[in-house]
């Protein structure tokens, strides 16, 4: 049976997510291959109006009936919609997403990637703990509505993250360097290596901070501690309930005048590019950030609705590369964040740091208010710059300050080179106003 | 299905084979301020197998049923290919065989009330919140249950049908006076039915009046501390700080950890004593038999202070000359087992709040919990709330409490455990490996621990 033919006979409007994740993973632990697996799961969602009402249901395995049952019982107890399904509207040029290459990749090429991996660090570093998952597949996801919409895409990926452990009673730390990306031939597995590498050779000596509000370099890794709770802020949903703080902040310049924030959908192979949100809306460009200036919130369906806004692709379901979202409904989230460049290389800004901090990663991220833009978090992978040189790594040391207040006021430089990370592509930043503790 | 999965496993070539299949009913209210964000009521199945050829695992996860002998076949390949590449090869200790059936116990059986009543519940609770003060603008109200029913059967003819109930909520508020906004939340989980999240009105209401509360707060003065930490966040730290550094997987290819780890080593005061346990009628983390099909274990990780014990899978029990204790747990049937905790807790002390804030010239009382982090011995963790200890007495509240440390020096510096011992579920859950949220509880009384370093500005 076709399920929204069948639906259209119980209700008003319906809409249907389709995904279907085939891939394998290799893992290694300890520096060794301890397995290999695979994946082949098919998964759908359902939402229907019926009697003006939204339903939703979702389901792995099951049928078809049992699936639009349990969306009418839902919508039969559910609140008015405050949307309406995307329509049947061209969705305009697709964004590439298929990169075929990735598909032949084997299990083989993944423990051997793993293995070169696992030779490079213990070349240099032969005492270290290696673990490392490399994976590849597609996630295939079709939305259909009703109200006309068909959109149906493939998308791939191939990812690597490779950690290594330095242990020694009392002093115990890890990196790791992690890339997730659509086309084969994005996989730069020596740069990869080569930041990992770097942290560990600015790791060789234990040093300690300047403490009270030195300067403080956050690499692209360490950057989600400010834009976290950008994210949050700028999401259609958080200023329509007034949790946002930047509420009724439209075209005011709430950041330093040299930050740009674009969330961009549509870059050709971006890691979480696509062509349409799992709502069957075209992704798109959107300027969060212009020269400081609040330009945009990003809404899904029913944000937009909420506000009187349109909606701008946004709406997902669970994390967009790792799938596995189909169990809930769509919420708004961002695509791929790009903070825009500036014109320091990263050992200019070190050596302009005179005595700072330069923070690679940290433990707890989002725990806290992240609405408020709060932070607080121990500094996992950081290190000591004196008189403009990486003198070593930072234990027990922890930064606090507010996301807002840092890039309001305390924006000092901003980097050239710009990476992938954490789904978002993004520059070195030097800040000044964040506090240092150390013990 | 059974039967599918009993001829599967007999009839794979693998030198070991298991499969386990899941069946999940679930349902989910969900409000932020007035919006119903979700209403849902879903069934959902799957399954995973996993074979050991040659000392190396293939692991095939799928969700249509006929493919399980085509999956057995698959993930016996995949292992055949890894194996070629393995030196230390993976072996696994012996379990007696199993046959068994099991259910978890149920006051109100949550699969029989209507969605209805769970909608007006959750909908009850956030109106509650939402009327409570005038700088409340918006909460996070969400009810979740889930039945899963778990077939597993290995090629040593072992065989386990279980199921197992859970049910959580989450009160959330969400405060904001001029630019600022806090928030504050109580949540709940069981391995229980219905009842365990009704009648819960005073949480919603103290977390709504606590969002209120932390607009008037300053955030922590940054530095060192004695340190009270509540019984929610005692419990937070004992499973994030030094649970984790339990975990035998994390231990098996690491030596130098393996050392620091030593059984017989004194890592603590001697009246310190953590358990992490398999069974606590309706605590959240119970785990009967695991996802090998082992029979649930008391581990005592910490008697009288010394370490005499580690969570183990059967993988690391054997690779460790140790008993597997029922720790390898899987989130759901898409994941293969990791070494997991299930209810893990400091056993209940002999001091009284009074007697732990009695000394403390400048201190802090930090309270309930948004989560923590571990790498190795340096741990991180965030309390919901805190409030100055001055002169001895609970003074003035503050926010953007973090607290960090080393958690060998930390379990050392603790010096005052509670009687007031309490085992907290709450709707979250732990993560590892990609694999989240893993239903566990955590349990302590109000600990004290000295020198402990808090971040803030």
């Amino acid at each position: 049976m076709d399920i929204l033919n069948e639906a259209r006979k119980k209700a008003e409007a319906a809409e249907l997510y389709e995904e279907l994740r085939e891939g394998i993973v290799v893992h290694f632990h300890g520096g060794e291959i301890e397995g290999a697996g695979s994946e082949r799961v098919r998964a759908r969602a359902l939402r229907v109006i019926a009697g003006g009402r939204l339903g939703f249901a979702s389901t792995a395995g099951g049928g078809d009936a049992a699936l639009l049952e349990a969306a009418l019982l839902a919508a039969s107890h559910g609140d008015p919609a405050p949307f309406r399904f995307t329509d049947g509207a061209p969705p305009g040029s697709p964004v590439p997403v298929l990169d075929r290459d990735v598909l032949a990749i084997g299990v083989e090429d993944l423990i051997a990637w793993g293995e070169e991996a696992v030779r490079a660090i213990k070349g240099e570093f032969p005492d270290l703990v290696i673990n490392a998952t490399l994976g590849r597949g597609t996630v295939t996801v079709s939305v259909r509505t009703t109200a006309g919409a068909a959109r149906e895409e493939t998308r791939s990926y191939l990812s690597m993250t490779v950690s290594a452990e330095r242990i020694r009673p009392g002093d115990i730390w890890s990196v790791y360097a992690s890339r997730t990306v659509r086309r084969a031939g994005d996989l730069d597995r020596e740069k990869i290596l080569g930041n990992l590498l770097r942290e560990l050779r600015w790791g060789r000596e234990i040093a300690s901070p300047p403490t009270g509000k030195p300067p403080v370099l956050f690499l692209p890794t360490g950057l989600p501690v400010l834009l976290l709770p950008l994210s949050v802020g700028f999401s259609g949903l958080s200023v329509v309930l007034g949790t946002s703080p930047l509420k009724g902040r439209l075209g005011e310049r709430a950041f330093d005048p040299r930050l740009s924030l674009t969330d961009d959908g549509r870059i050709p192979y971006g890691p979480r590019s696509q062509s349409f949100d799992d709502e069957g809306v075209p992704t798109g460009t959107l300027p969060l950030i212009e020269g400081g200036v609040v330009r945009n919130f990003y809404y899904d369906l029913r944000a937009a609705a909420l506000a009187g806004a349109r909606p701008t692709g946004n709406g997902f379901k669970g994390s967009p590369m790792g799938g596995g979202g189909f169990r809930t409904p769509p919420g708004p989230a961002l695509r791929n964040a790009l903070l825009a460049p500036g014109p320091a290389s990263l050992d200019d800004l070190i050596r302009g740091m005179g005595d700072g901090l330069v923070v690679s990663g940290v433990l707890g991220l989002g725990q806290g208010n992240v609405q408020s833009g709060a932070f607080s978090n121990n500094v996992g992978i950081g290190f000591a710059v004196r008189g403009g040189r990486v003198v070593g790594r930072v234990k027990n040391t922890m930064i606090a300050g507010n996301a807002y207040d840092v890039l309001r006021d305390g924006v000092r430089e901003i980097g050239a080179q710009r990476e992938w990370t954490f789904g978002g592509l993004y520059p070195p930043l030097l800040t000044s106003g964040v506090s240092v503790v150390a013990r | 299905m059974e039967d599918r999965l009993r001829e599967a496993v007999a009839r794979s070539r693998a030198d070991y084979t298991e499969v386990r299949w899941e069946e999940v009913a679930r349902s989910r209210v969900a409000f932020q301020r007035d919006q119903l964000m979700a209403l849902e009521a879903s069934e959902e199945a799957g399954g995973v197998v996993r074979c050991l050829v040659r000392g190396a695992w293939g692991i095939a996860v799928f969700s249509d049923p006929d493919d399980l002998p085509k999956k057995v076949d698959e993930a016996t390949q995949l292992a055949r290919t890894a194996a070629g590449h393995v030196t230390d090869p993976v072996a696994l200790a012996p379990v007696e065989r199993v046959e068994a059936r099991w259910e978890g116990a149920m006051g109100r059986d949550f699969r029989g009330v209507p969605l209805e009543e769970k909608r007006r519940l959750a909908e009850a609770y956030n109106k509650l919140i939402l009327g409570h003060a005038k700088e409340i603008v918006s909460t996070s109200v969400r009810y979740t249950d889930t039945w899963r029913r778990v077939l597993y059967a290995n090629s040593e003819g072992t065989f386990v049908d279980q199921g197992i109930p859970d049910v959580t909520l989450m009160l959330a508020a969400v405060a904001r006076r001029n630019g600022d906004v806090q928030q504050a939340f109580e949540s709940l989980g069981y391995a229980a039915g219905f009842e365990a999240v009704q009648g819960k009105e005073d949480l919603a209401l103290r977390a709504a009046g606590r969002a209120v509360e932390l607009l008037s707060a300053k955030p922590v003065q940054g530095g060192t501390y004695t340190v009270i930490l509540d019984p929610q966040l005692a419990g937070v730290f004992i499973h994030e700080a030094f649970g984790h550094i339990c975990e035998a997987d994390f231990l098996l290819k690491n030596e130098p950890m393996r050392r620091v780890m030593k059984l017989g080593t004194r890592f603590g005061v001697e009246a310190l004593q953590v358990v992490d346990d398999g069974f606590i009628p309706g605590a959240r983390g119970n785990a009967p038999y695991d996802d090998e099909g082992v029979p649930r274990r008391r581990a005592y990780l910490i008697r009288d202070g010394v370490l005499t014990g580690l969570l183990h899978s059967r993988a690391t029990a054997h690779k460790m000359g140790a008993a597997p204790t029922g720790n390898a747990r899987a989130v759901s049937w898409e994941h293969e087992p990791l070494v997991r905790m299930r209810n893990t807790y400091i056993e209940k002390g002999t001091a009284t709040l009074d007697e732990m804030l009695a000394g403390i010239d400048r201190g802090l009382y930090a309270c309930g919990a948004f989560g923590g982090q571990t790498m190795f011995e340096q741990f991180t963790f965030s309390a919901a709330w805190g409030h100055e200890i001055v002169g001895g007495k609970i003074g003035p509240m503050v926010r953007d409490v973090v607290l960090t440390g080393n958690v060998f020096e930390t379990l050392k510096n603790i010096e005052l455990i509670g009687a007031d011992f309490q085992l907290i579920g709450s709707a979250g859950g732990c993560g590892k490996g990609g694999q989240w949220p893993l239903p566990v509880t955590d349990g302590a009384g109000h600990v004290r621990i000295r020198n402990v370093t808090v971040g803030g500005r």
